[in-house]
């Protein structure tokens, strides 16, 4: 019994963090710097785990930009559905590593000239 | 599910209610979790020498409270965007493992076996029956609830 168990232990300890590594935190993305800039398709959502926006970007595509957490981006001065659609935004952050995908995980972002910033303690 | 009033409220009521929902939602597993793997193990075959009544009759409420909590509060995290969630694997691998672990509930509650726990020693026939339904809800439960964690990193 106390063999099964610390197997079981053991195997879930090798496989869950590589699983864990595909989308929270920054593992899911790509380490290189990106940035991205666009319109407002969706304005700022501060509902569920992340704040979210989608933009159109300069390329066709539309970004799902996915901010830091809802009190944090709210304090970033990022409110529940600022930015008219079709406001000019330029997102910085890393870009899901999935090609396909097309998401940012969002540092910061400069609307006007002004930037928020909801993850200031990185770069 | 997402136009519903549960899914405006998740969204709108406040900065902290997903939050929130999300560590009653989590409380809710613990409970579960926590106090249904004593008594399944204790089915299975570990710590014989504690009478099964003994520790169902203490276990079984509390599982079931935790359940009740966990449901309630998830039903709230999945309206909050449920179309995002809508072709996630590991929700399919939740969902019936949830539903599976509750007929194993239902199954093992008719049998005679249990019924008798109460008020008597199982025989060997009935003791081997509950371990192997003991089994079947640490398989379950132990699934859904990695399925559940994995929602997230999809």
């Amino acid at each position: 019994m106390r063999k099964l168990l610390f197997v079981v232990a053991a195997a879930v300890a090798l496989v869950a963090p590589r699983v864990v590594l595909a989308h929270h935190g920054w593992g899911g993305y790509l380490d290189a710097e990106f940035e991205i800039s666009g319109t407002v398709v969706t304005p700022v959502s501060l509902a569920g785990p992340h704040a979210t926006m989608t933009i159109k970007g300069t390329d066709g595509h539309d970004w799902l930009l996915t901010l830091a957490p809802p009190p944090r981006t709210s304090a970033a001065g990022l409110k529940d559905g600022m930015l008219a659609v079709g406001t000019k935004v330029t997102a910085h952050g890393h870009r899901s590593r999935d090609n396909n995908k097309y998401e940012v995980k969002t540092e910061r972002v400069t609307i006007d000239g002004k930037t928020y910033n909801v993850y200031p303690d990185r770069t | 599910m997402q136009g519903s009033a549960l899914g405006h409220f998740m969204r709108e009521s406040g900065l902290w209610t997903y939050a929130i929902v999300n560590l009653a939602h989590v409380l809710g597993i613990a409970t579960l979790f926590g106090s249904i793997l004593v008594l399944d193990l204790r089915l299975v075959g570990v710590g014989r020498r504690i009478p099964l009544s003994a520790l169902s009759s203490a276990i079984v409420p509390v599982a079931t409270a935790g359940f009740c909590m966990a449901a309630a509060t998830g039903v709230g995290l999945l309206a909050t965007k449920a179309t995002e969630y809508v072709g996630n694997p590991f929700l399919l691998i939740k969902f019936p493992a949830i539903a599976l672990g509750l007929i194993n509930v239902a199954v093992l509650k008719r049998t005679e076996a249990w019924r008798a726990h109460y008020e008597r020693d199982l025989t060997e026939q009935e003791q081997r029956q509950l371990a192997i339904m003991g089994g079947l809800s640490l398989v379950c439960w132990l699934t859904a609830i990695t399925a559940g964690r994995m929602i997230a990193y999809w």
